[in-house]
């Protein structure tokens, strides 16, 4: 029906994406979820309160480090870098998600009888 | 225009305060407030690019914002620790403060009683035996002043105010050992080498603190 992306299918995955954001450069919070509806093909808008919530814990966990950018005329920035640990979780989760797709593709469209096919 | 962009910045940082009004105040607040209101003025700017107006452009900010209770308990949770240290450091101004006003007292009571003995003729040694109260409560005063947290300076630490209190004290000793010797003995070179001892080591060691001393003025940088 809608042209974007319902918000408990995507819940689990918001660390994953800001991961695969930042592994292809430091960024800032308004610049990663500009670049995330940009990802998405403007199909997926994420509240700016989910990626605070994921930046602290991912930071907690030693996936992000941050860090002060210079003063500019909108204040200072706080920039996000990945960490090892965070590439690590990345290359994880990337794994895991190929997996369940094709679970979930299977439970989701699959038939228990073939005849039914 | 500036005059509009203070109002924006105003409002922003108004906004982002009733979020977290009431939550206890720590640097990662501190920090948080700082990178929300950084990130939405950028949105804020780019939506005006676009040729929103500035009221819209704001309420969209907060829109796109979302909500924010998981970090403002989060922030609370952090923030109580901060709340456990403004009543730890109001406790020890009370205890500051009852060291202040009996110390002076002590230091009164010391000088009264002297004069009074001084006056009953009975010895200069006995009127001067009472300045022992004067050393005692010079010592207090010092602990407990240095102690003492202000709008604009932190307290010392309770090692470094008490060596500070421990070299008042010698010094003021030295004096008076020395009138006590002078009175008891009448030998100025007696008087003079009692007072040394403890003059000596009062002043190095309040040198040897003032010297080592760290900057305990407030910053006042900080909003």
């Amino acid at each position: 029906m809608t042209n974007t992306i319902s918000t408990d299918l995507i819940r689990g995955h918001t660390d994953t994406i800001i991961l695969n954001v930042l592994r292809q450069g430091d960024s800032y919070g308004y610049e990663i979820y500009k670049k995330i509806g940009e990802l998405s093909g403007g199909q997926y808008e994420l509240k700016e309160a989910t990626l605070y919530t994921a930046f602290r814990r991912l930071e907690q966990d030693g996936c992000l480090e941050s860090y002060w950018g210079n003063e500019t005329q909108g204040g200072r920035r706080k920039y996000y870098r990945i960490t090892d640990a965070g590439r690590a979780l990345y290359q994880q989760s990337k794994k895991d998600w190929s997996f369940a797709k094709a679970v979930l593709d299977k439970l989701i469209n699959g038939g228990l009888d073939d005849d039914q096919e | 225009m500036t005059r509009n962009d203070n109002r924006r910045d105003k409002r922003i940082v108004d906004f982002i305060d009733t979020l977290f009004v009431e939550v206890g105040p720590s640097q990662q607040l501190f920090d948080l407030k700082e990178e929300l209101a950084t990130n939405m003025k950028e949105r804020i700017l780019d939506f005006q690019a676009r040729g929103i107006d500035a009221d819209a452009a704001f309420k969209e900010a907060v829109i796109a914002m979302g909500d924010l209770s998981g970090l403002v308990d989060d922030m609370r949770r952090i923030g109580q620790d901060t709340a456990k240290q403004s009543v730890y450091s109001s406790m020890s101004a009370r205890i500051s403060t009852i060291g202040l006003v009996s110390g002076v007292l002590l230091v009164l009571f010391g000088v009264l009683t002297s004069a009074m003995v001084y006056y009953m003729n009975i010895s200069g040694v006995a009127a001067a035996g009472n300045g022992v109260f004067v050393v005692a409560g010079g010592v207090l005063v010092t602990y407990s002043f240095l102690t003492r947290e202000t709008s604009r300076k932190y307290a010392m630490n309770k090692v470094r105010a008490a060596l500070f209190a421990l070299a008042i004290g010698l010094v003021l000793f030295a004096v008076f050992t020395a009138i006590m010797t002078h009175l008891a003995v009448g030998e100025m070179y007696i008087t003079i080498a009692s007072l040394m001892v403890f003059l000596l080591t009062g002043i190095g060691l309040f040198l040897f603190l003032v010297l080592t001393g760290t900057d305990r003025r407030k910053d006042t940088q900080r909003r």
